[in-house]
């Protein structure tokens, strides 16, 4: 306490040093004065008395300095008096300021939009207690990559296994439901069982979790409700807690409200979450005696670590497997056990390390671009800086001076740039493709702050120790040109640094250029202009029944034809290019009569339930055979339609119209009518798959399964023709929410992720080129400005114009070739991390790399040519006069 | 030995406020003289470290400073203790009392025990 006012007062000492001076004078002065007047006393001569108080004084001026370095701080003082230096200096120069401090903000500024979205990507951890610990648990198949968990699996797996603490379920999807009130809305629906939320060490921020009496089957209806829901349809009223909803048209009371930023370990979101009620007995015969499929998560014992968790697994997955899964099929199911991080983000990893490293490369070109500056700006101010240490200015308080100067440059880069980077993370923002998780999180907070400084520490580091370290020499003082060696390859190995980074950087950019060419050029195989899809949700309480479904769907169908302009109404489950979620194994099809192809081998197929228009709507030509008609639709027979590949594979060489194939899932022999033209159908990038189209009969048992989707081509333009079908489907069932979507929407959506990298990369390569060219165009710059009294004795000699020309550009030219080469090199390696995001392109793609080493090395030798041609028209006289 | 000792480091400053305490209020070269008269002419203070020291006390809130007229009608700056002052000297003076006590029992001619 008096400590910390001691060092107040020291502290404000500082601003007003001169009165506390005159002060002490005047007590030393009548200090000197009693001492003298004692001796007096004491028989002295008032002479001797006074040199005898002044001796015994110990100096007045020693006195004087340990009271004023007693009264001040003395170090923050020198602190304080480098910043009011360095300050004064960067007033004077303030071209040079402005230009440091926007190239740290633009370097920093990336960094930190950036690493404010990787963060909870990479770093961050998850909103769970103990995060660490928490796994995605269950069993995966070529079919689905994300573990999930048949039921008939769960309560064996949860009471035998030991790594974990605590297993828990939730259902594998959210399912549309409606709240029935004088306000209705249509909700998201979802069940977790009541250890869901204990697990990830959640509590409700109102009310409380669900009983386990509540868990069970057949027990009280209650729910627990989003913090969105509460908040916006609710109006945050705590009166929630023990209030009964409609869901659905039957009661459910309400007993908790989850936290606001609560968000599922599946990253779905969910308005209404009833308990799981897990039925052992039913479970056990569900679904064929495989039980409901759910997604399961588990608590890891302390100390326990993934790979044992998988080995002490192991054996309770052979035994169900070997139990409940048919034979054939054993080989295709795996165990799967993967940190939650992992199950949220695995598939953006990649992305988010490649954008952070690219930024960060951004930065290390911004800080090596200032370092040349400052190296530079000693360069000139080398005859002052020798000046002070003659003058008596130790090297350590040279070296203070210098990085005091490095820290406040970098510190108010370090601002500019965290103002930069909420305007940049806005833009990424509204680039980012949908399924990049966490991004509506991004925001600059604390933390993100503190890296920011970290960050500006770093570029200290990095820019101001380099020219700190470089001794003034005393022969500055004597000549007026001075040149360092040592100084001019530090500069030059800087810029060379800078353009082996820049090569990389742009030889990513286009390697992602170009695969996201090939992805957008590519022949889908259907026709886009005018088609658009209408996903009708209709309430499953009212449309309960196939039979009322088909019903809608075929008026609907029969409303949407008679409209103008309309073409063509086909009803699907799902339109390419997209639509992993489709398909069954190839597998279980087989030729009628003839065995199945061994488990696990010809990958997979993929299928949809059309119906004869939706073949005219997207213009997918039928090759062979025919297409579906009309009559077909009221028929009994098992008709299909197969794609080109499909035939191929199937028939080669035979023709396959009128054969006959079966599949294992409900044995039932399909006709082959004809052979439809491939269309790409297994995403942009995937390759395609074998497809299979089953007619859609008007028949209710046809009807079950995926939801329709109804296809509409128009000759009208999607915006004119979408107002006419929304009210046709008003006119049917005027609550049912219906979204449009146009088919060009949903394929540039496909290719939203790759534009995004692309776009990120291709900026960061730009902005990392354009930094690189300044910082080459400084040193050759400046080196000749330099020479210019060479060039001038040299052009005195009888050199051309021209050959100065080639001396400054000799320089240049070996810089880039060196920096290039080293980059090429350095970038054939780096190339491989993107590797899983190119599109029909490798990372050697040897096209790339020349048009990348072209562009960098034509940019490069024009930013050299500029010097190069000023010190050309350099007037001898004028040189030669200049010394 | 035999000659003037030096003051120990830290312990300037509870001479200082001990004999303010018993003095009220002095001048620093008045107090530079009372604590060498007060040593039995032991200690020999060097003054220009005193000023510091009186610097600090009075930062940290021990002692206040007045400018005042000495005796012999001279302007000097008068020190005296502060509430705190007065009670941290009675702490310090515990504490060294203390230490002393224990170090003496060391350097005591060994007794039979």
């Amino acid at each position: 306490m008096h400590k910390l006012r001691a060092w107040w007062l020291r502290v404000c000492g500082m601003f007003r040093p001169g009165h506390a001076d005159e002060d002490f004078s005047a007590e030393l002065e009548s200090h000197v004065a009693l001492h003298t007047e004692d001796g007096i006393r004491a028989g002295l001569s008032p002479a001797d008395a006074r040199r005898q108080a002044l001796i015994r004084l110990g100096g007045v001026e020693q006195t004087r300095q340990t009271y004023r370095e007693r009264h001040t701080l003395p170090w923050l003082e020198s602190v304080l008096r480098d910043v009011r230096y360095a300050l004064r200096g960067f007033r004077r120069n303030p071209i040079f300021t402005l230009t440091v401090i926007a190239t740290l903000a633009l370097g920093i500024g990336a960094t930190t939009a950036v690493f404010s979205v990787v963060d909870r990507i990479l770093f961050r951890s998850l909103p769970y207690a103990h995060d660490d610990r928490l796994v995605s648990i269950g069993t995966v198949h070529s079919l689905e990559r994300q573990e999930f968990m048949m039921g008939g699996f769960f309560f064996d797996w949860r009471d035998n296994q030991k790594p974990f603490e605590a297993m828990a379920a939730q259902g594998t999807m959210p399912h549309p439901c409606d709240l029935v009130e004088s306000n209705p809305a249509q909700l998201d629906c979802l069940t977790f069982d009541a250890g869901f939320l204990p697990l990830l060490g959640i509590s409700p921020v109102l009310g409380r979790n669900f009983l386990p009496e509540e868990d069970r089957p057949n027990g009280p209806r209650v729910v627990l409700i989003s913090y969105g829901l509460w908040q916006g349809h609710y109006n945050l009223d705590p009166g929630i807690i023990g209030r009964v909803m409609d869901v659905d048209g039957s009661p459910a009371r309400v007993v908790g409200v989850l936290p606001k930023d609560f968000q599922f370990p599946t990253l779905q979101s969910a308005d209404v979450i009833f308990p799981m009620a897990l039925d052992r007995a039913a479970q056990a015969t569900a679904n064929g005696g495989f039980g409901n499929p759910m997604r399961t998560f588990a608590r890891l014992k302390p100390g326990v670590s993934l790979a044992q968790s998988r080995e002490e697994m192991e054996p309770l997955f052979d035994r169900t497997r070997d139990t409940l899964i048919p034979a054939p099929y054993r080989k295709e199911i795996h165990l799967s056990i993967r940190s939650l991080r992992d199950r949220e983000t695995l598939d953006v990893q990649v992305t988010a390390w490649v954008l952070l490293g690219s930024v960060f490369a951004v930065l290390l070109i911004a800080c090596a671009n200032v370092a040349g500056l400052m190296i530079a700006r000693g360069e000139a101010r080398e005859r002052e800086l020798a000046m002070r240490s003659v003058l008596g200015a130790s090297r350590g308080r040279l070296i203070r001076q210098t990085l005091t100067e490095a820290a406040l440059l970098s510190l108010a880069g370090g601002a500019a740039g965290l103002a930069l980077a909420e305007g940049l993370l806005q833009v990424f923002v509204d680039l980012a493709p949908t399924g990049i998780p966490f991004l509506k999180r991004a925001g600059l907070d604390l933390r993100i702050a503190l890296f920011t400084v970290l960050l500006s520490l770093l570029c200290v580091g990095l820019f101001g120790l380099l020219p700190a370290l470089q001794t003034p020499r005393v022969v500055a003082l004597a000549s007026r040109t001075a040149k360092s060696r040592q100084r001019r390859v530090l500069r030059r190995s800087l810029v060379v640094g800078q353009i082996t980074i820049s090569m990389i950087l742009l030889s990513g950019a286009a390697l992602l250029l170009k695969s996201f060419q090939n992805m957008e050029e590519q022949q889908l195989g259907v026709h886009t202009g005018g088609v658009f899809t209408a996903q009708i949700a209709l309430p499953g309480f009212r449309y309960n029944t196939d039979q009322k479904q088909m019903e809608f769907y075929l008026q609907a169908e029969a409303a949407l034809r008679r409209l103008p302009g309309i073409v063509a109404v086909g009803i699907t489950d799902s339109v390419p290019p997209g639509g992993w979620e489709n398909g069954f194994r190839w597998s279980d099809l087989a030729i009628y009569g003839k065995p199945h192809p061994a488990p696990g081998t010809g990958g997979s197929v993929a299928d949809r339930k059309v119906t004869p228009d939706y073949f005219r709507a997207l213009n997918i030509p039928i090759v062979r055979g025919r297409n579906f008609t009309e009559e077909d639709r009221n028929s009994t027979e098992h008709l299909v339609v197969i794609s080109k590949l499909m035939a191929s594979r199937l028939f080669p060489g035979e023709d396959p119209i009128g054969k006959r194939i079966q599949r294992s899932q409900d044995g039932a022999a399909y006709t082959i009518v004809g052979v439809a033209q491939n269309v790409k159908n297994g995403g942009l990038v995937e390759p395609d798959q074998p497809e299979i189209y089953f007619l859609r009969q008007s028949a209710a048992d046809n009807w079950d399964g995926r939801a329709p989707l109804l296809i509409v081509d128009s000759v009208l333009s999607p915006k004119a023709a979408v107002p006419w079908v929304r009210s046709q489907i008003a006119q049917l069932d005027p609550t049912v929410p219906t979204k449009f979507e146009t088919l060009n929407e949903q394929v540039s959506k496909l290719a939203d992720r790759p534009r995004f990298e692309t776009a990120l990369l291709g900026f960061f390569a730009f902005t990392g080129l354009v930094m690189a060219v300044i910082g080459l165009y400084g040193v050759i710059a400046f080196m000749a400005a330099q020479r210019t009294q060479e060039i001038g004795v040299r052009m005195a000699l009888g050199a051309s114009r021209f050959d100065i020309l080639r001396l400054i550009l000799r320089e240049g030219v070996r810089l880039i070739a060196l920096g290039t080469a080293l980059g090429i090199a350095a970038a054939l390696v780096m190339s491989q991390l993107l590797r899983s995001l190119l599109y029909q392109v490798g990372p050697r793609d040897p096209a790339s790399f020349i048009m990348v080493t072209l562009l960098l090395a034509l940019v490069a030798l024009a930013a050299t040519l500029v010097p190069a041609r000023s010190a050309m028209k350099t007037d001898p006289m004028q040189a030669l006069r200049c010394e | 030995m035999g000659g003037k000792a030096d003051v120990w480091q830290g312990t300037l400053a509870l001479m200082v406020m001990r004999t303010l305490e018993t003095m009220g209020s002095l001048h620093g070269y008045g107090l530079a003289r009372r604590i060498e008269q007060t040593s039995g002419d032991k200690l020999e203070l060097n003054y220009g470290t005193l000023y510091p020291a009186l610097l600090k006390l009075e930062q940290e809130g021990y002692i206040r400073s007045r400018w005042g007229t000495s005796e012999n009608n001279r302007k000097a700056k008068f020190y005296e203790l502060t509430k705190a002052g007065r009670k941290r000297v009675r702490k310090a003076a515990k504490e060294w009392k203390q230490a002393t006590g224990i170090l003496a029992r060391f350097l005591s001619p060994a007794e039979e025990g």
